[in-house]
């Protein structure tokens, strides 16, 4: 791991929301530098390696949005996490969104921040082609799209082996409902439905059923996680 | 009252643009008229003239070839004639000899402005038909005879004065005519429109005093004025609704979010005066949190309707296929109607396509196909269908549960309605809004039908314009 893998831009200008994140993402083990205006974002974004920036949408002055396009004309790709009020993903958004970048409203749950900052960070890394995947007793190959607990085969619709998968890549961290719809089934909005927390409930019955313990959990308010108990 | 009223309508006529465009353009016109009747009379008059001068030559000339046919003895009896024949009353005749002193005529005397050989002149004599009471004004032309003697024609002139007088009079009235005509219809016309616009004034005033319940009067005349009120009110009567529907929504949003932060805020005060307990603690914070997140969603609902509705997207509408989002959704609910025991079928086998926003129509469905989930009967029969009929893209989502009462039907797409016995049921009232609001969006209509027992909600989408005539707007 590199010295920039856990450093951390933040670029906000309120303070209290600002403190925040900080110390939210400090907790979690990352170096976090914090900008309070858009100059000082850019010329920090400019001067040092960072794995994620994180950047609110309405800094006095400037537009969140064009401090990435600055940066990204300079040739500094680190992936950014555009944090905004605005309640919609608008059409300049969806651009980048393209070029690797992500979306979060405020208000949110620092759960979902950090998984979104872990997604991104990862999304730098080499990714490693393993074919199957073990949390517990689970097993996921990959390959031939079957899972097994203990040894037993679970039967799982296609979409379903979809959702266990991306679950399971995110073994321990929280995937946030939003994050499981758009990597899933492609879809850029957050349901005004609790399908998701159904659908992932039929999955947790296949998965989880009269098992020795639960691997698939729920987090309240932000979305699911997959851990073996320790 | 009554006569303020009168004068400070006069007063408004008098102050209109239309009357003072109308007096410019009466002076303008009637500028013209009156060049154009001067012009006329002036013609008239001349012609009159000229021809009583051809007359006059004529009869001097006729004259003179009786004097060369048949020398002055001749020249003598004509004159005689003529000067006691009737026909020839006006007529005024003298031959003169060299030295200008009469030898036979009816003027006693040659006028005095005739000199020379030959030429024309005015003149007023006083031997001539002394009978008559005022002297006319007479005129006559002359010319000297080969034996030094002076020939004279005339004709009494005062008729073609009175003549072209009269003319005169006739067109000097006309122009008055033309003005005052004008001047009243220009007056009536104005104080017609200014009372018409005074009509809507007033309706307008009483609007911004009394609220938007006002309407302006029709007249029942079905003119252009007419149609303005109506339109004007039919404007009224759209803002009224809107107003009304805004009333609604910010009433219960007031009431929407006033319930949980009443609860929260309750929850708070009890905990603040208890001693602290973790595991207590922290099950209220997990509640505040689940309520806060119901209030959040509320809002980014309720952004999101209304964005919908106030941004204009169908610029980034893609081609989609509408069976394919249906079977999505249908995929994503089926472990919801499995929860209730129910049944969720989709009838899709063909693509359908149409131009639009995935995310939207995703979300649309969703919300139809929760509902019908969720208002349906428990273990009920859900059916998804997606169709090509009468050039449309037709999407129908039908359940058998109670159905809504048809007298609602035109409400549940306000924000926030919500039945009456839904009311214990989750759910904030906006689903079906943010349903109606995409599908205005993507020019669908929406219907629902009686399913007997329950509601079958039916979308028709227009289809997409054909490759062809799409290829006329972009050439490849």
């Amino acid at each position: 791991m590199t010295a920039g893998r856990r450093r951390i831009l933040v670029v906000e200008d309120d303070h209290e929301t600002a403190e925040q994140i900080v110390d939210s993402l400090a907790t979690s083990g990352y170096q976090v530098d914090l900008a309070v205006d858009g100059n000082d974002g850019l010329n920090r974004g400019r001067s040092a390696k960072y794995a994620v920036m994180t950047i609110d949408r309405m800094l006095p002055g400037i537009d969140g949005v064009a401090i990435i396009q600055c940066l990204r004309r300079d040739g500094i790709v680190t992936p950014a996490l555009i944090v905004s009020a605005l309640g919609e993903i608008d059409d300049r958004v969806r651009g980048l969104r393209a070029g690797g970048d992500d979306y979060l409203v405020k208000p949110f749950a620092f759960a979902e921040l950090l998984a979104r900052i872990e997604a991104l960070a990862r999304r730098s890394d080499t990714v490693v082609k393993e074919t199957v995947l073990r949390v517990g007793d689970l097993e996921l190959d990959l390959v031939s799209r079957t899972v097994s607990r203990s040894g037993r085969q679970i039967e799982l619709l296609p979409r379903e082996f979809q959702v266990l998968e991306y679950l399971v890549h995110n073994e321990g961290r929280v995937v946030p409902r939003a994050m499981l719809l758009q990597h899933v089934w492609d879809l850029c909005f957050d349901p005004t439905t609790n399908i998701i927390d159904v659908y992932v409930g039929r999955v947790r019955r296949k998965v989880d059923g009269q098992q020795a313990y639960p691997l698939i959990h729920t987090v309240r308010g932000v979305g699911f996680s997959v851990r073996a108990p320790r | 009252m009554g006569s303020g009223l009168v004068s400070g309508l006069l007063a408004k006529t008098l102050r209109s643009t239309t009357l003072k465009l109308a007096l410019i353009w009466i002076g303008i016109f009637g500028a013209v008229v009156a060049a154009l009747l001067f012009y006329v009379y002036l013609s008239a008059s001349s012609y009159v003239r000229s021809r009583s001068d051809h007359a006059m030559q004529t009869e001097l000339a006729g004259l003179q070839k009786t004097y060369a046919d048949l020398g002055r003895g001749g020249l003598l009896a004509i004159i005689g004639q003529r000067c006691a024949d009737k026909r020839f009353e006006s007529g005024v005749y003298l031959l003169a000899d060299a030295s200008f002193a009469p030898l036979a005529g009816n003027l006693d005397a040659w006028p005095s402005v005739l000199h020379g050989s030959s030429g024309w002149g005015n003149f007023i004599a006083r031997e001539w038909k002394p009978a008559a009471v005022n002297r006319p004004m007479l005129r006559a032309t002359f010319a000297t005879l080969p034996d030094g003697s002076h020939l004279l024609a005339g004709e009494d002139i005062d008729d073609i004065d009175e003549f072209v007088d009269q003319i005169k009079i006739a067109l000097a009235l006309s122009i008055l005519l033309i003005f005052v005509i004008a001047g009243v219809a220009t007056v009536s016309v104005t104080r017609r429109t200014v009372g018409r616009i005074e009509a809507i004034n007033a309706t307008s005033r009483a609007i911004m005093l009394m609220g938007l319940g006002k309407r302006i009067p029709l007249r029942g005349t079905r003119d252009e004025w007419d149609q303005l009120a109506a339109n004007l009110n039919s404007m009224l009567e759209r803002i009224e609704g809107l107003m009304a529907e805004v009333k609604q929504v910010t009433d219960s949003v007031a009431h929407d979010l006033r319930t949980p932060l009443a609860r929260m805020r309750g929850r708070l005060e009890k905990a603040y005066g208890r001693p602290h307990d973790g595991g207590h603690d922290k099950s209220l914070i997990g509640d505040l949190l689940a309520d806060l997140d119901g209030v959040l969603r509320m809002f980014s609902s309720l952004m999101r309707i209304s964005r919908i509705e106030t941004i204009d997207r169908t610029a980034a509408f893609r081609t989609v296929n509408l069976a394919e989002i249906a079977s999505e959704v249908v995929e994503l609910f089926d472990a919801a109607a499995e929860d209730k025991g129910g049944l969720l079928d989709i009838v899709a086998d063909q693509p359908v396509s149409i131009m639009g926003d995935k995310d939207l129509l995703f979300d649309a469905v969703a919300n139809l196909v929760d509902n019908a989930i969720k208002h349906g009967r428990e273990a009920g029969h859900v059916t998804v269908e997606v169709t090509e009929s009468d050039g449309c893209a037709v999407l129908s989502i039908a359940d058998d549960g109670c159905g809504i009462p048809s007298n609602e039907h035109q409400h549940v797409f306000k924000r926030f309605y919500r039945l009456e016995r839904n009311r214990r049921t989750p759910g904030n009232g906006l689903g079906l809004s943010l349903v109606g609001a995409v599908a205005r969006l993507h020019g669908a209509r929406i219907e629902m039908l009686d399913n007997a027992p329950g509601l079958t909600f039916r979308l028709w989408f227009p289809l997409p314009a054909p490759k062809g005539a799409m290829s006329k707007e972009y050439p490849a």
